[in-house]
């Protein structure tokens, strides 16, 4: 079942379009990945889903359901369902943690049992302990989780991310992306997540969008869009640049790595070969329990060597590609 | 030296400047909401209430005190039964003269709050009263308190003019040796006294804030 479904969508700020007929559908238990660069609309868009914005055209639907138009406000009861975690945590600095988290339940008129509630929800993301410090107090991280707490507090379908990790190190980001996993595994909360970081994105999502100049350029499962990007802002953000600083006179190929090779690919090319090759980058991931990513190597010199190269490569079905200049 | 005098002037002058300042304080807190709410960048953005409020409180501000004292005084008779004379005579310009002000520095302690928590709040569907009042004021309490302190300190100051409306206080006593002496008033212990007593008050009213700000701002870190 479509959780949340985006039709048509578009906005323009007085005259500038900040979002071109946008459709995204999101099913139930997904965690969805919009990346885009700074700027690019992702984080109006993610606002128009809860009524942060208003926009001129197109549809949103929440369990096959209206949820607003440019013509119908989102329902009070409905937005309660779909909650919102922020980059820069936004927490209340003058309530504790416990206070934090209970403003929730008071905004939404739910107040019988909601110190239990919000205790529960703190539980959730392993901060009770916390309940009566200050924000003041805490690490960015624990501060996202009381943020996360404070979403979970009204037991939310949608989890809407807007740029949630970016403000923090990569070892508290993973942990905090990890809390999210593992509420979308046990909770079954649909999370819709919008970052300009592909490894923020290709660590939890399983779908993905891309946002170009408030366009989609690229859409689909993870594995396909990580491992075949056609837009060259795809392949910005999923190859990072570092393999253009490393570009000398000799050329290069780029090897992708889609999930289905098992075996040391670099060695057997030494090996089977006889070709000595140099790693000049090299990224992989593992998702969904299998390999994907992409070495760069620098070609031989010899023209022979390249061909006997090439051959390999189609013989072993491994996709690969020239890298340009 | 008499000291039941000044007892009278100092009690005098601190109620002048407590009943305004809550008096000021009633009107001036809900308009500066009204002001930060409808303002570009606030929540209900409305430049139809903004532009003439905003206008309104301007010119409420650059009224001098004493013109307002003057302004007022059939307003004064009318509520008082005398326009002048008595120390409550005085509660009407200072009032007048100051919830303009203060209505500025409630807008200006509002501007001061995140406007992610704002936003934070709007996500969670939050009606606007519920953003004031458990959002804004409570973001903002810390320096809300600081703008109280400010304001009654200046409001202190307005009671000098009690001397024009033979209100009395501490502050037109010293004034009244200045009118009678001219520059030998000085030579007048009572006169040093006075300035004493108003270092003190003001002292007081500004350490006094400091340490509730810090007491109840939560933002740094509790030892």
């Amino acid at each position: 079942m479509s959780k949340i479904e985006i039709k048509n969508l578009s906005k323009s700020f007085s005259n500038k379009k900040v979002l071109d007929n946008i459709s995204i559908t999101v099913e139930e238990k997904d965690i969805y990945g919009i990346l885009g660069l700074s700027g690019a609309g992702k984080s109006t868009l993610v606002r128009c889903i809860n009524g942060l914005e208003t926009f001129d055209k197109g549809e949103i639907y929440f369990n096959n359901e209206l949820l607003c138009s440019p013509t119908k406000k989102i329902d009070r009861l409905k937005r309660r369902r779909i909650a919102m975690i922020f980059q820069s945590f936004n927490l209340l600095s003058q309530r504790n943690v416990l206070g934090n988290v209970e403003l929730a339940l008071e905004i939404n008129g739910d107040k019988e049992n909601k110190k239990e509630k919000a205790l529960t929800a703190l539980s959730k993301v392993g901060l009770k302990e916390k309940a009566y410090s200050y924000p003041s107090e805490l690490s960015g991280g624990q501060c996202q989780r009381v943020a996360i707490a404070r979403a979970l507090s009204l037991n939310p379908e949608v989890l809407l991310c807007d740029e949630a990790t970016s403000a923090l190190d990569p070892e508290t980001s993973l942990s905090i992306l990890n809390l999210l996993k593992k509420l979308n595994k046990e909770y079954g909360l649909t999370i819709i997540m919008i970052s300009h970081q592909m490894n923020a994105i290709e660590s939890i999502c399983s779908k993905v969008a891309i946002i170009d100049k408030s366009k989609i350029v690229e859409q689909g499962e993870l594995s396909d869009v990580f491992l075949n990007p056609k837009t060259e802002i795809a392949k910005q953000l999923i190859y990072s640049d570092h393999v253009k600083t490393m570009l000398d006179n000799n050329k290069m190929i780029r090897l992708l790595f889609n999930g289905n090779l098992d075996e040391p690919i670099i060695a057997n090319i030494v090996q089977d070969c006889s070709i000595l090759v140099s790693i000049v980058y090299a990224d992989t991931k593992v998702i969904d329990s299998k390999m994907y990513g992409q070495v760069v190597i620098k070609l031989p010199s010899s023209k022979e060597d390249i061909k006997k190269l090439e051959k390999y490569l189609k013989l072993h079905k491994v996709n690969y590609e020239e890298v340009n200049k | 030296m008499n000291w039941s005098n000044l007892w009278v002037a100092s009690y005098e002058t601190l109620l002048m400047t407590i009943i305004s300042t809550i008096l000021a304080y009633l009107v001036g807190l809900p308009l500066g909401i009204l002001l930060y709410m409808t303002s570009k960048n606030g929540i209900c953005k409305n430049k139809f209430i903004n532009i003439p409020l905003g206008i309104i409180v301007n010119i409420m501000r650059s009224i001098p005190c004493l013109l307002l004292i003057i302004l007022l005084m059939p307003l004064t008779r009318s509520i008082f039964g005398t326009g002048s004379g008595k120390w409550f005579t005085m509660i009407v310009p200072l009032f007048f003269s100051s919830f303009a002000f203060i209505s500025r520095m409630v807008e200006s302690s509002l501007n001061e709050v995140d406007g992610g928590v704002i936003e934070m709040a709007r996500s969670m569907g939050a009606s606007n009263n519920q953003i004031i009042f458990k959002v804004l004021l409570k973001e903002a309490k810390p320096s809300l308190i600081l703008g109280v302190a400010i304001s009654m300190i200046s409001i202190l100051g307005y009671t000098a003019f009690a001397y024009d409306l033979g209100a009395g206080g501490l502050i037109a006593q010293a004034y009244s040796f200045y009118t009678r002496h001219t520059m030998d008033f000085y030579k007048y212990p009572n006169v040093w006294i006075i300035i004493v007593l108003i270092v003190v008050i003001v002292q007081l009213i500004q350490e006094g804030s400091i340490l509730l700000n810090k007491k109840i701002d939560k933002r740094r870190k509790a030892k």
